[in-house]
C-alpha cells in the first residue's frame, strides 16, 4: 500500500493548494442551459462537496472537470496540466479520477481484474506483450480490504456482485491509480450504511495524500460527514460557498431549493368521493420496491416522489406491464389483473410515458406520424391494412393539437427534448387510456414545453382520467398534483397534500433528514 | 442541406413537392447507378447481353434468388439475419422432388412451403421465444438442413415422377415473360404490400429500428418476430419449388452459397443490417446487379472461380458507397430545435 500511496503522493499537490480551477464555465445543451456561468476552485487535500437539486447542474459540472463533456463556454484548468482540459482522455493524463454514478465494472471481469482495470489503458503504451497485472496478489486483496470487500475472493466474477459491492470496487481503484483530483459523482445513490464507513476511510486516505476530492451529492447527512467546504448549484449558477464547520444542514437546504418558482395554476379540485380508483395497487414488490399500496382516483393527478434507487421507477414500470412485478395485486377498474407485458397493460387502458424517451419512447427511424400513429395503427387499419389516409389525417390533427415543430414526415429524432416529448404524449393519449403514469415527464425540457405538459396533464384529469406522475422534482409535483406519495427505502414513506407541504417537507421526508 | 437553402419555401412544414422528392429520393439511389453503369458497360461489351435469349436466361437466374432475397429482407429488417436460406432451399427441393415421389406438381409445391415454413418457425421459435442470437441459429440451421439434403438423397441427384411437369412450369412464358420470373415479380409485390401498407409491416420496421421503443408501445414483440421467420421460410420453399421446375433434379448443392448472394443483395440495396431501415426497391436492385455481374461475367468467359471473387469486390465496393451515402445523410436533418 505505502509504494502506491507514494507513486500518487508523488503527482498530487501539497495541501492547500489550487488543484483545479473553473472560470466562467458555461454548458448549455439544446433547449436547456445546464450550467449557466460557475466559477469553482478546488484545493489538494480538501474534500469539496457539489451539492444541488435535481436540475441544478452538480452532474453536468462534474462531467466537465472529467472531460466527459466540454463547456460551452469558459474553462477548466488542471493545477500542472498546460491548457484546459478538453477530453477524457485529457483529463485522466492531468490527474483526474471519476468515480461515476453507474460504477464502471466490467461484468465478465473477475474481482481482481476489475481493480486493475484502469492499467490496461497506459496511454501510449500499446506494447501486446506487456505483461498484466497480477490481480491475485496479495496487493489486490489489501485494496478489496482497505474499501471492506475483503471478504471477496478475487477470482469471483463481478457479474455476482451486489449494487454496493460493484461501487466499492469501482471505488478500490483510487488505490491503483495516480491522481490528483478525485471526482465521486453521487457514488453513495447506490450503496447502503455499511459501505459508508469505507467510503469515509478511503477519502480520508485520499486528503492524507494530497487528494483534491469533489462530491457530488445530495444527501446532505452525507455531505455533512465527509466534506471540508460546500459549494451549493441551484438553475446552473453558482450560489454560494460555504464552510462545512460554519453551517448546517438547515442553511444548506435553503439555498439548494431557494425561492419557488413562479407557482402553476392549481389543478381544479378532484372529486373523489364515493368513486371506485382506477387502480389499486396492494403490497406491491419488485426490483427496489418493497410493499407499495396506493390508489388513484379518476380526475385525480398523484405525484409519486423519491429518490434516485427510492423504488419509484420500479412502481411506476411494474403498474404499467413493463416489468413484471415480483408480487403484490393490482386492481384496475375492479378487475384483479396481471399485467405480463406493455400490451396488457394496453388492454387495460393503462399507458406509460418512460423517463428515457431516446431508447423506449420513439422509434428512431420512425418520422412524427409513424411514431405517433405507433400505439393505435390496429384502429386506423381495416383487416390489417392500414388505412393511410385516416392514419395522414389524424396525424395532422394530432400535430396541430400538440404543437409539434416540424411535419408529420420529420423525423422525430431530430426535434428537441420538448417536442419529442409531445410526441410520445400524442401517441399514448392517442389510446385514450384510462390511467396514464408519466416517469419524469419534464426531464430535459425546456420551460416552454414543460407548460405544454402541465397543460395536457391537467386536461387529462379534468377528462376524469387518473394521472400518477413519478418526478424527482419536488416543486414539479407541487404545483402539478392533487396528493403526493413520497417513497424511500422501497416504501411509501408518507402522503403529503400540496397545499399544506413544500419542497422541503418532500425532500426532508425523502430523505429521512429530520 | 441544399435542398433545404435554396428552396424556403413559405409553407416548409408541408409536403415537399413531388419533383424535390423526387431529387431526393435519386440521391440516395447509389445501387441504381450500380445498375445503370452495369447494364451500360454490359451492352458495349457484349453483343450477346441484350438478346432475348440472354434476358430470359438471366430473367430465370435471378427470380429464384430474387424470392429468396426477399425473405432475407424482412429478416434483416428486423436487425436479425437468416444464413439457413441457402440450405433451407435444397432441402425444399430435394423434398418437394422426392416425397410422394415427385408425381404432382401442387402436392410438391405444398410440401416445399411445408419444408421451409417449418424451418422458418424453428428459426423464428429459437430467435423469439428463446432469446437466441439469429446468426447462430441460422448457422446450426443452415449445417442441419445441408446434412439432411445430403442424407436424403445420398448424393445422387433426385428427380421427380412428373420431371415433364415441372420443366413445362420452368421454362412456361406469359406474354413473353418467364413465369418464374412472375412469381418473382408476385412476391415481391407482396412483400411490398406487406411491409408498407399493413400493422404488420408497420411493426417489423419499428422492431428492427428500436426494440425497446416497440415493446414499450404495445406491440407483440415476440409473435411480430416469430411470422417474420415463418414468412421468410415460406420464401424459401416457394425457391426450392422453383428450383425444381428449373433444373428438373434436386441435386445436393441445391441453393449452396445462396444466403452469401441474398445477404449481399439485401446489403447493396441499401437495407442496415442492424434493422430498421431498408426498402423492396433497393433489394431488387441488389438483386439483379448480382445477376447481371454473374451473367456478364459468364459471357465474356471469366474463369467461374474469378467471377466468385468479382462478387466479392462488388459487395466490398457497394458497401463503401453504401457508408458514403449514410455519412453525408447524417449532416443534413438540420436538427428543429424549439
Amino acid at each position: 500500500m505505502a509504494a502506491e500511496q507514494i507513486e500518487a503522493a508523488a503527482e498530487a499537490l501539497p495541501a492547500g493548494q489550487v488543484a483545479f480551477t473553473a472560470v466562467g464555465v458555461k454548458k448549455h445543451y439544446p433547449g436547456v442551459k445546464a450550467l449557466d456561468g460557475v466559477d469553482l476552485q478546488g484545493f489538494a487535500g480538501e474534500v469539496l462537496a457539489v451539492c444541488g437539486a435535481n436540475g441544478a447542474g452538480k452532474s453536468t459540472f462534474a462531467k466537465l472537470l472529467a472531460g466527459v463533456d466540454t463547456p460551452t463556454e469558459g474553462e477548466i484548468t488542471v493545477t500542472g496540466y498546460p491548457h484546459a482540459v478538453r477530453n477524457a482522455a485529457e483529463a485522466e493524463q492531468a490527474g483526474v479520477l471519476m468515480m461515476h454514478q453507474e460504477p464502471l465494472i466490467i461484468d465478465d471481469f473477475t474481482v481482481g481484474e476489475n481493480v486493475w482495470l484502469y492499467k490496461l489503458r497506459m496511454g501510449r503504451d500499446i506494447r501486446p506483450w506487456a505483461r498484466k497485472v497480477d490481480s491475485n496478489s496479495a496487493r489486490t486483496r489489501e485494496v478489496l480490504r482497505d474499501v471492506g470487500l475483503g471478504h471477496l475472493r478475487t477470482d469471483e466474477v463481478a457479474r455476482t456482485l451486489g449494487p454496493g459491492q460493484r461501487q466499492m470496487l469501482s471505488l478500490s481503484r483510487a488505490a491503483v491509480t495516480t491522481h490528483k483530483i478525485m471526482i465521486l459523482d453521487e457514488t453513495t445513490a447506490s450503496t447502503s450504511e455499511e459501505h459508508f464507513g469505507d467510503i469515509l476511510d478511503l477519502v480520508r486516505r485520499e486528503k492524507q495524500a494530497g487528494t483534491s476530492i469533489m462530491f457530488v451529492s445530495h444527501r446532505l447527512n452525507e455531505v455533512f460527514a465527509m466534506s471540508d467546504r460546500i459549494a451549493v448549484l441551484r438553475n446552473g449558477t453558482l450560489v454560494k460557498v460555504l464552510k462545512t464547520s460554519e453551517t448546517d444542514a438547515d442553511e444548506v437546504t435553503t439555498l439548494m431549493i431557494g425561492q419557488a418558482l413562479k407557482a402553476l395554476d392549481r389543478p381544479a379540485p378532484a372529486q373523489v368521493e364515493g368513486k371506485q380508483p382506477v387502480i389499486s395497487v396492494r403490497d406491491l414488490r419488485g426490483g427496489s420496491a418493497d410493499g407499495v399500496s396506493f390508489d388513484v382516483f379518476p380526475g385525480e393527478v398523484v405525484g409519486l416522489y423519491g429518490l434516485v434507487g427510492s423504488g419509484r421507477s420500479s412502481v411506476a414500470r411494474s403498474i404499467t406491464g413493463q416489468k413484471q412485478a415480483a408480487g403484490g395485486t393490482i386492481t384496475v377498474n375492479g378487475d384483479v389483473v396481471q399485467l405480463s407485458s406493455p400490451g396488457a397493460a394496453l388492454r387495460r387502458r393503462i399507458a406509460y410515458l418512460t423517463e428515457d424517451r431516446r431508447l423506449e419512447g420513439f422509434v428512431k427511424d420512425f418520422d412524427n406520424g409513424e411514431n405517433m400513429s405507433l400505439v393505435v395503427l390496429p384502429r386506423m387499419a381495416k383487416g390489417g391494412v392500414v388505412q393511410a389516409g385516416v392514419e395522414k389525417s389524424r396525424v395532422r390533427e394530432l400535430i396541430g393539437e400538440y404543437q409539434v415543430k416540424g411535419g408529420p414526415k420529420t423525423y422525430t429524432r431530430t426535434l428537441s427534448g420538448g417536442n419529442q416529448q409531445k410526441v410520445v404524449v400524442a401517441k399514448w393519449l392517442e389510446a385514450d387510456p384510462d390511467f396514464v403514469v408519466l416517469d419524469e415527464p419534464t426531464k430535459g425540457i425546456d420551460v416552454g414545453a414543460r407548460s405544454n405538459i402541465y397543460e395536457i396533464i391537467h386536461a387529462l384529469a379534468a377528462r376524469g382520467k387518473a394521472v400518477l406522475v413519478v418526478s424527482s422534482e419536488a416543486e414539479e409535483l407541487l404545483s402539478l398534483c392533487h396528493r403526493i406519495l413520497v417513497m424511500r427505502g422501497g416504501r411509501i414513506a408518507a402522503e403529503f397534500d400540496p397545499e399544506d407541504a413544500d419542497t422541503d417537507d418532500l425532500i426532508r421526508t425523502a430523505l429521512h433528514a429530520d | 442541406m441544399t435542398a433545404t437553402a435554396s428552396a424556403p419555401a413559405p409553407q416548409a412544414e408541408s409536403e415537399p413537392p413531388r419533383s424535390r422528392a423526387a431529387v431526393d429520393w435519386l440521391k440516395g439511389q447509389y445501387a441504381l447507378y450500380i445498375l445503370v453503369v452495369l447494364l451500360v458497360i454490359a451492352s458495349l461489351t457484349s453483343d450477346a447481353f441484350l438478346s432475348r435469349t440472354n434476358i430470359t436466361n438471366l430473367l430465370l437466374q435471378m427470380s429464384i434468388i430474387g424470392v429468396v432475397v426477399m425473405a432475407q429482407l424482412i429478416v434483416v429488417l428486423t436487425g436479425g439475419i437468416d444464413i439457413s436460406v441457402g440450405s433451407a432451399l435444397g432441402l425444399a427441393a430435394v423434398l418437394c422432388a422426392g416425397i410422394f415421389n415427385g408425381d404432382s406438381v401442387v402436392l410438391a409445391l405444398f410440401v416445399a412451403l411445408v419444408v421451409g415454413g417449418l424451418v422458418g418457425a424453428v428459426n423464428g421459435w429459437l430467435v423469439s421465444f428463446r432469446g437466441l442470437e439469429p446468426f447462430i441459429v441460422t448457422l446450426g440451421m443452415l449445417a442441419l438442413a445441408r446434412g439432411l439434403v445430403y442424407a436424403y438423397g445420398e448424393g445422387i441427384p433426385i428427380q421427380p415422377g412428373a420431371a415433364r411437369a415441372f420443366a413445362d412450369i420452368g421454362q412456361a412464358t406469359l406474354l413473353g415473360v418467364p413465369v418464374l420470373a412472375l412469381i418473382w415479380i408476385g412476391v415481391v409485390l407482396l412483400v411490398t404490400f406487406l411491409l408498407y401498407r399493413t400493422v404488420w409491416g408497420r411493426r417489423v420496421y419499428a422492431i428492427g429500428s428500436n426494440v425497446e421503443a416497440a415493446r414499450s408501445s404495445g406491440i407483440p414483440v415476440r409473435s411480430t418476430l416469430w411470422s417474420v421467420y415463418i414468412l421468410a421460410g415460406l420464401l424459401v420453399g416457394l425457391g426450392g419449388f422453383m428450383f425444381i421446375c428449373r433444373f428438373a433434379s434436386g441435386t445436393a448443392l441445391a441453393g449452396n452459397l445462396l444466403e452469401l448472394e441474398a445477404i449481399a443483395a439485401v446489403v447493396i440495396g441499401g437495407a442496415r443490417l442492424s434493422g430498421g431501415y431498408g426498402k423492396v426497391f433497393g433489394a431488387v436492385v441488389g438483386t439483379v446487379i448480382f445477376q447481371v455481374i454473374a451473367n456478364l461475367l459468364s459471357l465474356l468467359n471469366v474463369s467461374t472461380f474469378l467471377q466468385d471473387a468479382f462478387r466479392g469486390a462488388l459487395i466490398l465496393v457497394a458497401v463503401a458507397l453504401a457508408t458514403v451515402q449514410f455519412s453525408r445523410r447524417r449532416k443534413t436533418p438540420a436538427p428543429v430545435t424549439t
